[in-house]
């Protein structure tokens, strides 16, 4: 018992140097998780994920493009972060062509530059999950009245199997 | 691996401080530049121009009208089918709704039900790929996408042939969508 404890200390002295940390599976789940973080980085979205208004869910996988955005909260609709309207008072109303929206859009239009005659002139809309379709027909007959023919709905992307 | 004779059998130890410092950096900065939630778009086809109508083939106009209570599949002009709204699976009584969440419906549209009929005029019309999608005012958004996604493409399941997990294929519906009011 003696002679067994005295090598002990022994060895623990010798060994005190280099404790040895095992950090094997450390790096290991470092590695994977930076290559998993690498690969969905945000850095070439042409969208951001706006915080105030929950986009509904689809299964497309077409990526957005730089484009005109309309966006539609509760409160308020904006163009390129600019406020134009009011929701409440655009639901409100009888015409089917808002005329800020339409002024606003032309006025986009014409400060963007025109390379290609042929390209139509594109507009995103971000709306709400809950916004009603009697609304969204109104943006949308502004933006076509605009000369905004090429309309896309932003959804968040969902995995196809969540019905 | 082959080993150097003579050598001492002990690993030679890595010093991997730098490596792990920078990964120790990178993760933290790349988790809070990460989406976890990507945003798509829907294209609409809102001016696509007349359909040619000196097409020889038979014409089929596929209209998916989506009312209040009900989705009405129609095509040239006759009604095909009406599919009433379904109990939902996953309704919870009294669940306080948080606003990033799943909706807490207690009704949903019958989605499987429309996707099988449009599979069915899928077979007999092939070349077919737009269809009218046509809604009542006050219609909320997300089921005007969640039609979409079904008049778009359906999911079809096939038993693997070793007899393992089902595995579902996409098929292309009519993707040219255009959109309407409600007679």
């Amino acid at each position: 018992m003696r002679h067994d404890s005295r090598r002990m200390k022994r060895m623990a002295r010798n060994h005190k140097k280099t404790p040895g940390m095992n950090l094997t599976s450390l790096m290991d789940v470092f590695t994977i998780l930076v290559f998993f973080l690498l690969t969905n980085s945000a850095s070439d979205e042409a969208l951001q994920n706006p915080k105030v208004i929950t986009l509904p869910a689809s299964v497309v996988e077409t990526k957005p493009k730089e484009t005109v955005v309309i966006l539609v909260t509760p409160e308020n609709i904006l163009i390129q972060g600019k406020v134009v309207a009011d929701t409440p008072d655009v639901v409100n109303r009888q015409a089917n062509i808002i005329e800020e929206i339409k002024n606003e859009l032309e006025l986009q239009r014409s400060r963007t530059l025109v390379t290609d005659e042929e390209e139509l002139p594109e507009v995103n809309i971000l709306a709400d999950r809950r916004a009603q379709f009697s609304l969204l027909k109104k943006i949308m007959s502004s933006c076509t009245s605009a000369g905004y023919a090429k309309i896309s709905l932003a959804v968040i992307q969902k995995s196809s199997q969540g019905q | 691996m082959r080993r150097r004779p003579g050598r001492s059998k002990e690993a030679p130890e890595l010093d991997i401080t730098a490596f792990l410092n920078l990964m120790v950096v990178l993760v933290p900065f790349l988790l809070v530049s990460a989406v976890f939630s990507r945003i798509t778009i829907l294209e609409l086809n809102l001016q696509g121009g007349a359909p040619s109508e000196a097409d020889d083939k038979p014409q089929m106009n596929i209209e998916v009208i989506i009312r209040q209570g009900s989705i009405e599949l129609r095509g040239n002009q006759k009604v095909i089918a009406k599919m009433n709204k379904i109990d939902n699976k996953n309704y919870v009584e009294g669940l306080v709704q948080e606003p990033t969440k799943p909706i807490n419906e207690k009704q949903i549209y019958d989605l499987p039900a429309l996707s099988k009929h449009l599979l069915k005029i899928k077979a007999s019309y092939p070349d077919k790929l737009d269809a009218l999608i046509l809604l009542e005012p006050d219609i909320e958004y997300r089921n005007l996408v969640g039609v979409m996604d079904a008049v778009r493409g359906a999911e079809i399941k096939k038993a693997a042939e070793d007899g393992g997990e089902p595995q579902t294929e996409r098929k292309v519906l009519f993707p040219d969508i255009s959109i309407g009011d409600a007679p």
